[in-house]
């Protein structure tokens, strides 16, 4: 699984570091850090929850099976 | 009251008779609850025409879906927040920094503010935060079996915590406190006089940093550099403005609202008692069901929005309190449930205005929450008693006598 991050949206709201601080990482700023994140195995709950806390619809979750090989 | 003209490009049938100052429940109400009051708007149209909605008694258009707030707040270009809400009180114009800068200098200053108040500053200030509240709560304790939770505790929490962030000592704190009330609730002749005092002490705190640094955020302002200048006097001025009134009454408005309700709902209170871990999530809630804050924002040019014909100039109202019980945004939104999940409330809304404050007020009210239930047993409102609350700019309530004997 992996999470797309449209870092552009990132309002630093930090609800998604609040619900898995280990696979959401801030900058300084407290907004979160440029780059899709590749989910490990066994860690999909905490980031898909992770994802589904923005308020601003800035992270997304890609389960096609693409994303999964990879 | 609700006299204005509707504008000619407004549609008769978009005005709704709704205002966030004279609706019913808006005004002092005796055990009101302002916050369920304005939810029967969902009822309505998705986006109407109110024609007196703000403190200075404008009309606003009414976004009352969070999708669509989210899509108005997102937009700083065509919904811009450059407003001068507090500069026109004294018949100026000059910006609050940085809420009523559009980008992107608004990102500039905002990347000046953001690591004061990251989750991770926030973190190293939560011992003090603790610290104050147990004290607090301790002597409330220790002095009966009763007490006015907004005058002995969410008041004098959240504003010295705040106080103690800009670097500015306790001793003054009602007198901060009752300059916010006339700025916020205050009158068409108390609301002048407390901007000029607020701009007049804001003013002369910078030249006493400007004279003499110390570790504290005027020191930080006054010294900062952006784009390798330092700021102007009157950006100095706009920061500090902001930065000390949304202090003032947005944390302290929070926790007494979640304390009242919690004085109702004994089940609730008996569950969080009985297992604090759940007062992060039940926080976030108590943030959806009662957050304090109308955001406003002035159209940039004509568009036209979901139906809504809005032009050049007009005001566009998303009050937070409103997205937060929209349907199609939550289940059950009337229904308060500690332990909702995804809960992507907007009590502080969506975009690059972001709260600046979040992480900082979300940890006063958890914290206020554990140190107050560790300490104070089933309390509920004192028979006889009723909270005044009130709708408004700023939602607010008054006094929430509580007993616990």
């Amino acid at each position: 699984m992996r999470i797309i991050v449209q870092k552009a949206k990132c309002q630093g709201h930090a609800r998604c570091a609040a619900q898995a601080p280990d696979i959401f990482k801030l900058d300084d700023e407290g907004y979160i850090l440029p780059g899709d994140i590749e989910v490990a195995e066994g860690e999909e709950l905490p980031a898909s929850r992770g994802a589904r806390s923005c308020p601003e619809r800035a992270l997304e979750l890609d389960r096609t099976p693409a994303a999964r090989v990879e | 009251m609700a006299t204005n003209p509707v504008p000619d490009h407004v549609p008769p049938e978009m005005v709704r008779d709704f205002s966030l100052f004279t609706s019913p429940g808006m005004p002092p109400t005796p055990n009101g609850d302002p916050h369920a009051a304005v939810a029967c708007v969902h009822d309505g149209p998705p986006i109407f025409y109110s024609r007196y909605n703000t403190q200075d008694g404008r009309g606003t258009w009414v976004i009352t879906r969070a999708a669509d707030q989210r899509k108005v707040l997102q937009d700083a270009e065509t919904f811009s927040s450059h407003r001068s809400i507090f500069s026109s009180i004294l018949g100026e114009n000059w910006p609050t920094i940085p809420l009523e800068l559009d980008p992107p200098a608004h990102g500039v200053f905002r990347s000046l503010l953001n690591p004061l108040l990251s989750p991770k500053r926030v973190l190293a200030l939560e011992p003090a935060v603790r610290e104050r509240a147990v004290e607090l709560i301790e002597r409330i304790a220790a002095s009966g079996t009763s007490c006015d939770a907004m005058k002995d505790f969410a008041f004098p929490f959240a504003v010295s915590t705040f106080l103690r962030f800009l670097g500015l000592p306790d001793d003054r704190l009602d007198t901060f406190v009752g300059w916010g009330k006339d700025l916020l609730h205050g009158d068409d002749k108390e609301r002048p006089v407390a901007a000029r005092t607020i701009v007049a002490f804001i003013d002369e705190l910078a030249a006493m940093r400007r004279q003499e640094a110390v570790d504290d955020f005027m020191t930080f302002i006054v010294q900062a550099q952006v784009e390798g200048r330092r700021l102007t006097d009157t950006q100095v001025r706009g920061i500090g403005v902001l930065v000390f009134v949304a202090g003032l009454d947005t944390v302290a408005a929070a926790i007494g609202f979640d304390l009242a309700y919690l004085a109702r709902n004994l089940k609730d209170q008996q569950l969080l008692r009985s297992e604090p871990d759940r007062i992060p999530l039940a926080t976030e809630e108590l943030l959806r069901a009662y957050p304090p804050i109308q955001l406003i924002r002035v159209a940039t040019k004509d568009i036209d929005f979901e139906g809504a014909p809005i032009r050049r100039g007009d005001y566009v109202s998303c009050a937070t309190m409103i997205a937060n019980r929209d349907p199609a945004e939550f289940e059950c939104p009337n229904t308060i449930d500690l332990e909702r999940e995804d809960n992507r409330h907007a009590a502080f809304g969506y975009g690059p205005h972001r709260c600046l404050g979040s992480h900082l007020a979300r940890r006063e009210i958890v914290v206020g929450l554990e140190e107050w239930l560790a300490r104070i047993p089933a309390f509920r409102i004192k028979p006889g008693t009723a909270p005044i609350t009130s709708g408004g700019h700023v939602f607010g309530i008054e006094n929430l006598i509580l007993d616990w004997s």
